[in-house]
């Protein structure tokens, strides 16, 4: 199914080439579930310091990427290099000991459990002897950043359940950023947020930027956002890049026309094997 | 840095998020009924203290120290094995086989002593080799992804079947006891008076404080409540969960060797092993434990096997036909979820809408 749909398409790919000072680099890496073909042949690279926004339709292979570079999941081919040297991460933890933390799209929270219990969630801190959790302490500093980042959350001892969408959202954001990672993959960052929460978390992107410590990956669907946020944008379909563009050289309408032309051309296929 | 707006009222051109402003109520204003109910175990408290006090009032010599040692057999078995089916239960998942792990330990601590391994090496050799069972359980849950109560059914038959090829189907004698007790092996594990209260109580508190505060329990509860979040996290739920089968399987194995000493003897019946598994399973669910995962405490559960053995003692001591037993029991158990769904609604809901 998937050579069907790939066969024929000559896309503008402009691919900027790796740098020297690329902290990730992403080479060749294809991915398959089963019949379906999610990645195939993926090059990105990330500089230090930059954030580049990927973007891409339902299905495109965007989460499948992110989850392959938080170590959530190998890829079947290909290789990855983190700051010069192979990166293979087995697991998540190991990808965070790497200092490659991931924001999911499903955020990873533990509804059961309280704000600053999955602010520490696999990274809790314990007493000496005993391996007991030290509440206090991780309440102290929940609450610390939290407040560092500028979200405000009533009350930390409650589970996250009773959180708005865009109250989890964002303590998942703030779990992520306060991690101490130099990478950081956002899968989404802004789904489930009001127009304010959005502006906060862009707000925080932005200032992570200007310190220069952190580079990011994120995934938008908002193509202002994008525009706003990122420095460079690439563009999945089908499991490929197809376009790799600083944010500066592109616009809205030039996103919007290669996104609909895939669909067009979709269509006029679909509609050419139905005849 | 800049500190965000606390409104989160309809402000802005995008659509707000679904009522947040309400999503952090203020703990202050619930009042005292209600938040003991937000207890965890709140419920059961309620409902536990009121039959004491009926059976107090109703039945002589319910309080008296034989009364008291009438209700422990009734109680702590279930208290102490109810405290690792809470694990297993938090993780979303359930463990019958609870009931043949129970069933065959002593009968693998006389072979081991018929063998002339001394006593203690034997015993806990024996309930070594019970929580390997758990570690199968595990394996084919976590690993092989076989659901936990069809896995533990097999295991649970297994058992009985084991028990039986080993013991002839016949009853033995449990090793380190006598006659006419006394021996401090038998008084320790089982046959002292107060024996296998010590046990319960001493292992729920442990079990407990594992529960709430170290990163055990915390992954229990993450694994149960969101597994695919958990692993996301970067916690290991596989592991996690073998660990809490090998728990409950352990825990199920002592006190196979303790009602052994208790009784002096061992006999290889399955059908009161069985209920024995029934029982765990109420005691934890009556407790406040939910059987979907993601919540539940130890204290719940010996509180639940508290309320499972007063109604039973308190109801026998009554002079209740035994044949209202079971339904009696029944009814409470019914009785008992229908409050602890209302609760969890109350606890869960309060926010979400």
């Amino acid at each position: 199914m998937a050579d069907e749909v790939a066969r024929g398409k000559t896309h503008i790919v402009e691919t900027l080439t790796p740098a020297d000072d690329d902290v990730l680099r992403v080479e060749g890496v294809s991915k398959r579930f089963g019949p379906t073909v999610a990645l195939r042949n993926i090059n990105i690279h990330l500089r230090k310091g930059e954030v580049l926004g990927l973007l891409g339709d339902n299905g495109a292979g965007k989460s499948t990427l992110i989850k392959i570079l938080a170590g959530f999941q190998p890829p079947d081919k290909g290789s990855l290099w983190l700051k010069g040297e192979e990166y293979k991460p087995r697991t998540v933890d190991e990808a965070r000991s790497l200092g490659v933390d991931c924001v999911f799209q499903d955020l990873a929270l533990v509804n059961e459990l309280t704000v600053y219990q999955n602010m520490f969630l696999k990274r809790e801190l314990t007493t000496k002897p005993f391996g007991f959790v030290r509440n206090r302490e991780m309440r102290k500093r929940t609450r610390a950043a939290l407040d560092e980042i500028g979200i405000n959350i009533p009350t930390i001892d409650v589970p996250v359940a009773r959180l708005s969408g865009g109250q989890r959202q964002a303590i998942a954001v703030a779990r992520t950023i306060s991690s101490h990672s130099d990478i950081i993959l956002l899968d989404e960052p802004l789904a489930a947020m009001g127009a304010k929460e959005g502006a906060m978390i862009l707000d925080l992107i932005a200032r992570l930027k200007e310190e220069g410590n952190v580079s990011i990956i994120m995934i938008l669907h908002n193509y202002v956002h994008v525009l706003q946020a990122c420095d460079r944008v690439n563009l999945i379909q089908e499991g490929v890049i197809s376009l790799d563009k600083p944010t500066a050289e592109t616009s809205v309408e030039e996103l919007t026309d290669i996104v609909v032309e895939e669909y067009r051309r979709a269509r006029q296929e679909a509609q050419a094997e139905a005849a | 840095m800049s500190v965000a707006s606390t409104d989160t009222g309809p402000a802005g051109t995008t659509p707000p998020a679904p009522g947040p402003a309400k999503a952090a109520a203020p703990k202050a204003s619930i009042n005292p009924f209600k938040r003991l109910l937000l207890m965890k175990e709140g419920s059961i408290v309620v409902v536990t203290v009121a039959t004491l006090i009926y059976f107090a009032i109703t039945t002589p010599h319910f309080f008296s120290s034989q009364g008291l040692q009438n209700l422990l057999p009734f109680f702590a078995p279930f208290a102490i094995i109810a405290a690792g089916e809470v694990f297993v239960m938090i993780n979303g998942e359930i463990d019958l086989s609870v009931g043949g792990t129970y069933l065959i330990c002593p009968f693998i601590f006389n072979e081991f002593t018929s063998a002339h391994i001394p006593l203690i090496p034997a015993m806990i050799l024996a309930i070594l080799v019970c929580t390997l069972v758990g570690a199968i359980n595990g394996f084919f849950v976590a690993y092989i992804g076989i659901n936990s109560f069809v896995t533990t059914l097999g295991t649970l038959f297994s058992l009985f079947g084991i028990t039986l090829v080993m013991s002839h189907d016949t009853q033995i004698q449990t090793p380190g006891t006598s006659l006419f007790g006394g021996g401090t092996f038998e008084s320790v594990f089982g046959n002292g008076t107060y024996s296998e209260l010590f046990w319960a109580i001493g292992i729920v508190i442990v079990l407990q404080l594992a529960l709430s505060f170290t990163k055990w329990g915390i992954y229990t509860v993450a694994v149960g409540g969101n597994r695919l979040g958990a692993k996301e996290a970067g916690i290991n739920e596989k592991r996690n969960m073998m660990r809490n089968f090998m728990l409950c399987a352990l825990l199920a194995a002592f006190v196979g060797i303790l009602e052994a000493v208790r009784s002096g003897s061992a006999t290889p019946d399955p059908a009161q092993s069985s209920e024995l598994m029934f029982q765990v399973v109420a005691a934890a669910v009556i407790g406040g434990t939910l059987l979907v995962g993601g919540f539940g405490t130890v204290v719940g559960a010996m509180i639940g096997a508290l309320f499972l053995g007063i109604i039973q003692d308190g109801l026998v001591l009554k002079g209740v036909n035994a044949n209202y037993l079971y339904l009696y029991q029944g009814l409470a158990i019914l009785l008992a979820m229908t409050i602890n769904i209302y609760i969890a609604r109350v606890r869960v809901g309060a926010g979400r809408g």
